[in-house]
């Protein structure tokens, strides 16, 4: 396995349905995953990455472009990707009648694992997903998040060297996301490469190692979470209370967003005394923080939707 | 830790796939008593207006349950496809798309086997049914059983809402359980209809049956056409189920 787990290029796909107009769901995207690397699709609903992993996983026939999975075209032989990948679909759920036990140990099977080694994933997985205390209830008696993490249970036991997660920790708690999370980074450091949508933007900050932003069916932005967040014109934002009205005297410092009465001006560290100089020479009260991803995906779509 | 990497083969996963099935439909206990539901209410209905049709209506029974394992297997493909997004779970890997298939109709099969095997102990009991003819009975009943099975996966890929299928599943393996020569004998049915009804699976398994039970004469032309009726279209269905099924795992 040589090539790239992912690789994209110029893939489109557009929806016919009768009686409605064609929708174009992506507009050629390209993108290349590398090995062991954690990738995130972020975007708003609608935005087209849940039809990239689609494609990409071999459940759905681009209209152009192509796309490989190590080497193999996926919509050509889709039949030679599958045994490399593994998918948590979108809003999956485990077979209400199993139990998390009988659900990992039987899908690794009808993978083609072999019993020992399907018995001895489905041990690990559980202890890894901290599903091992109802591990043998049936899983309708489960929680959402639960079932959800049944669901990332069962893929993370095949071990696949390239796995898909389709907003992977929808319905978790923190405590549960962060196992998830843990783990996906022990199988990268073990040779897996991940490709996840989420809409959690700390989930895609503290997990991926790069992003990729799609919006209408383009990749609007890619990069790490630090890049994205200096893209927006700095990383630090500076709250200053009652300055909604004063945005022109602080707007050469960068992008000015008043809201309410606030006013936050997104600023680069190196700028930030003189800005908090101009704050108390103008009897501000002012608050530092980093900006987040989430601000930083925030400014970049909106820009996007601003020039649409 | 390299994963074992498995190469697909032609009905690769269908017999862990087939156990998965079991399990889960092993819970369903209650669902397993329903399925003789409509068998046993016409089988009483024949018993008291008609007792000595009661063999021919018990062999339709056996023919008529096997056939109507078609609606579970469309029940529970389209219900674990739409709900539980098992289809993308299983398929987005080295299971084949026909082994899934296959798999859950054999699966539904084994669980469904008990009520079957009971309406097949009284048939050979009270219609004193020779070995050979219990062999053709539970033999034409597995053919049906795998006609019904294909196009029940097949039909199940047309539906996005599981609320439409109750409808008509229901309709379908009702009406062609029912209406044709199945539960009551072969000759009762018009006569120009009789060559539709031997290219219905259900009607002409259970026809030939009928005719090794001296229950009704079939002309050495009506025999062939259902025998080679019954193993072209199930043939035919299982190969196209099977195609069927592959090409559908995109955009199913």
């Amino acid at each position: 396995m040589t090539a790239e787990p992912l690789r994209a290029e110029n893939l489109r796909k557009i929806y016919t349905v009768k009686g409605a107009p064609p929708v174009e769901a992506l507009s050629g995207v390209s993108m290349a995953v590398h090995p062991g690397e954690r990738v995130a699709l972020l975007g708003r609903n609608g935005a087209g990455k849940t039809t990239f992993l689609r494609i990409a996983s071999t459940l759905l026939r681009p209209t152009s472009g192509t796309i490989e999975v190590f080497g193999y075209d996926v919509d050509a032989v889709p039949e030679r990707a599958r045994p490399y990948i593994a998918v948590v679909p979108q809003e999956g759920k485990p077979f209400f009648h199993l139990c998390p036990r009988e659900q990992i140990y039987t899908y690794l099977r009808a993978r083609g694992l072999s019993r020992e080694t399907a018995k001895s994933r489905t041990e690990e997985s559980l202890v890894r997903m901290g599903l091992t205390e109802v591990a043998d209830r049936l899983a309708i008696t489960l929680s959402g998040g639960q079932r959800q993490r049944t669901m990332v249970a069962t893929v993370i036991a095949t071990q696949a060297p390239l796995l898909f997660l389709d907003e992977p920790t929808i319905g978790m708690d923190p405590f549960a996301r962060r196992e998830v999370w843990a783990s996906l980074r022990d199988l990268t450091t073990k040779g897996s490469t991940i490709l996840l949508t989420t809409h959690y933007l700390d989930e895609a900050e503290a997990l991926s190692h790069r992003l990729y932003i799609v919006e209408r069916g383009r990749v609007i932005v890619t990069g790490t979470a630090d890049e994205l967040k200096r893209s927006v014109g700095g990383t630090l934002k500076v709250v200053l209370p009652g300055a909604a009205g004063r945005a022109s005297e602080f707007a050469s410092f960068g992008e000015t967003v008043p809201d309410g009465g606030t006013l936050t001006v997104i600023v680069a560290p190196e700028r930030l005394g003189e800005l908090m100089d101009l704050a108390v020479r103008s009897h501000l009260t002012a608050t530092v923080g980093p900006v987040t991803l989430e601000e930083a995906f925030l400014r970049v779509v909106g820009r996007k939707i601003d020039e649409e | 830790m390299r994963s074992e990497i498995a190469t697909t083969r032609a009905f690769g996963g269908t017999a862990a796939f087939l156990w998965t099935e079991v399990l889960v439909q092993a819970h369903e206990e209650l669902a397993m008593a329903t399925a003789m539901v409509t068998q046993v209410v016409l089988l009483v209905f024949v018993y008291i207006l008609a007792p000595s049709l009661i063999g021919v209506a018990l062999v339709g029974s056996v023919v008529f349950s096997t056939f109507t394992l078609g609606q579970r297997v469309l029940n529970e493909a389209a219900y674990i496809r739409i709900d539980h997004k098992a289809t993308d779970l299983y398929l987005a890997g080295p299971m084949t798309a026909e082994g899934y298939f296959l798999g859950m109709a054999v699966g539904i099969l084994v669980v469904y086997l008990p009520p079957v095997a009971i309406l097949g102990a009284l048939t050979v009991l009270v219609a004193h049914l020779s070995v050979a003819t219990a062999l053709l009975l539970f033999g034409l009943s597995g053919v049906v059983w795998l006609f019904a099975a294909s196009i029940g996966y097949i039909f199940s890929t047309f539906f996005r809402d599981n609320r439409a299928i109750w409808a008509y599943a229901s309709l379908f393996f009702n009406v062609f359980g029912v209406l044709p020569p199945v539960f009551y004998p072969f000759g009762y049915f018009p006569a120009y209809l009789r060559p539709v009804a031997l290219l219905m699976p259900p009607s002409a398994a259970a026809a030939l049956v009928q005719s090794r039970l001296g229950a009704t004469v079939l002309s050495t032309g009506e025999t062939w056409l259902a025998v080679v009726g019954l193993a072209v279209e199930t043939t035919g269905l299982f190969v196209f189920a099977a195609y069927w099924a592959r090409r559908t795992v995109r955009g199913a």
